[in-house]
């Protein structure tokens, strides 16, 4: 990646979690990106959890200078339902990061997006990688900041274009319904980036050769987190660990690895067996418009090369 | 002293329900938030308050404004419907009708530039066991505010929810009433966060069982002979005839509801009111025909559901009590 390339103001919202972690990694390493601050939300962990794990996380890549705050404590409009993908304390595994001593922004997480893009000079992207709760939430408090957002790269939905599910459902949008909708209804410029390319990057026996080679500290964490990922996403569903998060992220760094397809994407707020499901219109049928970029293809071999060399020293 | 804030949707009862809490002698009014809902957007709301509050003589109370939006609401062409059925009136009532909900007026003073969530959240958290919210319009505002912090919900002393319906039919559809239809995801955020909440449904507001409850002419002329020198008695007695002749011609009810104003007074007066033990309330939020429904778990079912027991509901008012402590409030404004 060219240094020349003008930096990107970048705001990060996630549940970590071992893909988001990754991805606050590949965020804080990236030459392209700045890092403007870190916001957590409840979803493949208890919010305290989140919380914790993106400090640890921080401390440990010795991004302290990047501030966090706790966001959202449940979704918008119901209790919480734990994910399952990352085990009990959202960030199982062999190595185990020291307690943060770095602080929490005194300060509600919805508050402090609001805060920096006040500040910001530039419109600021945001990446969610969890429910999409405070972001939701930051558009129904401060609508007269919207303009201050650039566009919303999010890791959410499947859409059944490449791979096949039981129901076009996918966690962060099915954990907060209500709040996906919130943001599809905004009129900002919407990329999501679903199962339909996440299901594509899969850690596997060849990607675990090539992190093996890292040998930092960092290299050691991110080999031992994804050794855990794998093995149990490979139980729940027969294939290696898929990089959710860590692809959104490098979708901000460079757009060409993925493809998109606009759509109108609706959220079923009341099925029975497809509650939570992202339903697209790609023929504009029911005639209200695209609200979304949908990405429908990814270049798995450039997203890798690009992951290894920000985990790289 | 019962210390209130009053968050409102700005249509004629909440107008009736800020001068009352203005005028009565027995309420702190803490401050005033306003909603998006039954009368227009939230500039609008928000400047029928202030407005409201410069007639009653108080802009010393603060006005935050607040959500803009409800968290799902329902389809575009359903939300427009009550001003379809404005319009309706308009042909009815012509000319009148320019009484009724009148785009407002520049304000004389501003809103603090604080939002309605943080202004709830602030003022509960400062004086745990205090504070009251009586919310009259969609719940966002209160539904927001506990999501952001799930702590007032022990803090508060109560909320009041004006709003469904439950032997009195519906006005959005049959078992939807339009506060909890606006919103009702907000509206089931509050009725299960734990706080103690009185429900104040259109069972003790808008139904001729509670008559003595609704603002008639008479009482008009009452308010008119008994206060001359009151600017907020004659604004109301300017105001009010029309609201008062669509309520009897279109919803056969012998009089103007005063339901926010009721609301207020389910903090002041409870016993006024014939009410339930805490039951679990929760709302129906699945599809156009009976979303926003308010079901209120009493007697004995063979399938189980939970929620907290936290919800009293409203089954009787005594109409003549309120209506009299209602014109002695207005009445005391300047």
């Amino acid at each position: 990646m060219s240094k020349t390339v003008k930096t990107i103001p970048v705001l990060m919202d996630c549940d970590p979690g071992h893909d988001d972690a990754i991805a606050l990694v590949m965020a804080h390493r990236s030459p392209v990106i700045d890092l403007l601050g870190v916001t957590t939300v409840c979803g493949n962990a208890p919010p305290e959890r989140t919380t914790s794990n993106a400090l640890r996380i921080m401390q440990f890549i010795d991004a302290t200078d990047v501030p966090v705050a706790q966001g959202c404590v449940t979704p918008l409009a119901r209790p919480l339902v734990l994910g399952t993908a990352d085990g009990p304390t959202g960030l199982d595994g062999t190595t185990y990061l020291p307690e943060a001593t770095m602080p929490l922004v005194p300060m509600h997480g919805v508050d402090f997006i609001a805060k920096i893009l006040r500040e910001a000079p530039e419109p600021v992207v945001l990446v969610p990688t969890g429910p999409l709760t405070n972001i939701a939430m930051f558009l129904l408090k401060y609508p007269e900041l919207k303009h201050k957002i650039d566009k919303i790269v999010l890791m959410g939905g499947a859409f059944y274009r490449r791979t096949e599910y039981i129901t076009p459902t996918e966690f962060n949008i099915f954990c907060d319904p209500e709040a996906a909708r919130i943001v599809l209804d905004s009129g900002l410029d919407i990329i999501m980036v679903g199962l339909d390319v996440t299901m594509h990057v899969l850690v596997e026996e060849e990607q675990f050769a090539e992190l093996r080679k890292i040998e930092s500290p960092l290299g050691k964490v991110v080999l031992d987190w994804l050794k855990f990922y794998e093995k149990l996403h490979r139980g729940q569903m027969g294939v290696g660990g898929a990089l959710h998060d860590p692809l959104a992220l490098a979708v901000v760094i460079d757009p060409t690895l993925i493809e998109t397809r606009e759509a109108h994407v609706e959220i079923d707020l009341t099925g029975t067996y497809t509650f939570g499901a992202t339903v697209a219109d790609f023929w504009n049928e029911r005639k209200l418009g695209n609200n979304t970029r949908i990405a429908t293809r990814v270049d798995s071999g450039r997203f890798f090369e690009l992951m290894y060399s920000l985990l790289r020293d | 002293m019962e210390r209130i804030i009053l968050d409102v949707d700005s249509a004629g009862d909440d107008i009736l329900a800020i001068l009352f809490s203005a005028g009565c002698a027995d309420i702190k009014l803490e401050g005033v938030t306003t909603v998006a809902g039954a009368a227009g957007g939230i500039e609008q709301v928000t400047n029928v308050v202030l407005n409201t509050l410069t007639l009653a003589g108080r802009n010393d109370i603060p006005v935050a404004a607040g959500a803009y939006r409800p968290i799902v609401g329902n389809a575009k062409a359903d939300m427009e419907a009550p001003v379809h059925f404005e319009k309706q009136l308009q042909a009815r009532f012509g000319d009148r009708l320019q009484g009724f909900n009148p785009p407002a007026p520049e304000p004389a003073c501003k809103a603090m530039g604080k939002h309605a969530i943080d202004f709830i959240v602030d003022t509960v958290r400062a004086n745990p066991g205090e504070v009251s919210i009586v919310a009259t319009g969609p719940q966002t505002n209160v539904a927001l505010a506990l999501q952001m912090a799930p702590d007032i919900a022990r803090l508060v002393k109560q909320i009041v929810v004006l709003g469904g319906c439950f032997q009195t039919p519906g006005n959005m559809t049959p078992v939807s009433e339009y506060n909890i239809w606006a919103d009702p995801e907000a509206a089931r955020v509050v009725l299960r966060s734990g706080a103690p909440v009185i429900l104040v449904p259109l069972d003790v507001c808008e139904d001729n069982r509670v008559a003595a409850s609704m603002l008639t002419r008479d009482d008009l002329n009452d308010l008119a002979s008994l206060y001359p020198a009151s600017k907020a008695v004659s604004y109301v007695c300017e105001t009010f005839p029309i609201y008062i002749d669509i309520w009897r011609e279109f919803f056969e009810l012998v009089g103007f509801p005063l339901d926010d104003a009721i609301a207020v007074v389910a903090v002041l007066h409870p016993e006024f009111f014939e009410m339930t033990e805490p039951l679990f309330v929760d709302v129906a939020l699945s599809e156009r025909l009976v979303r926003g429904q308010t079901v209120a778990f009493q007697g004995r079912q063979i399938l189980p559901f939970s929620g907290p027991k936290t919800t009293r509901v409203c089954r009787n008012l005594d109409g003549r009590k309120f209506l009299s402590l209602f014109k002695n409030s207005i009445g005391s404004l300047s």
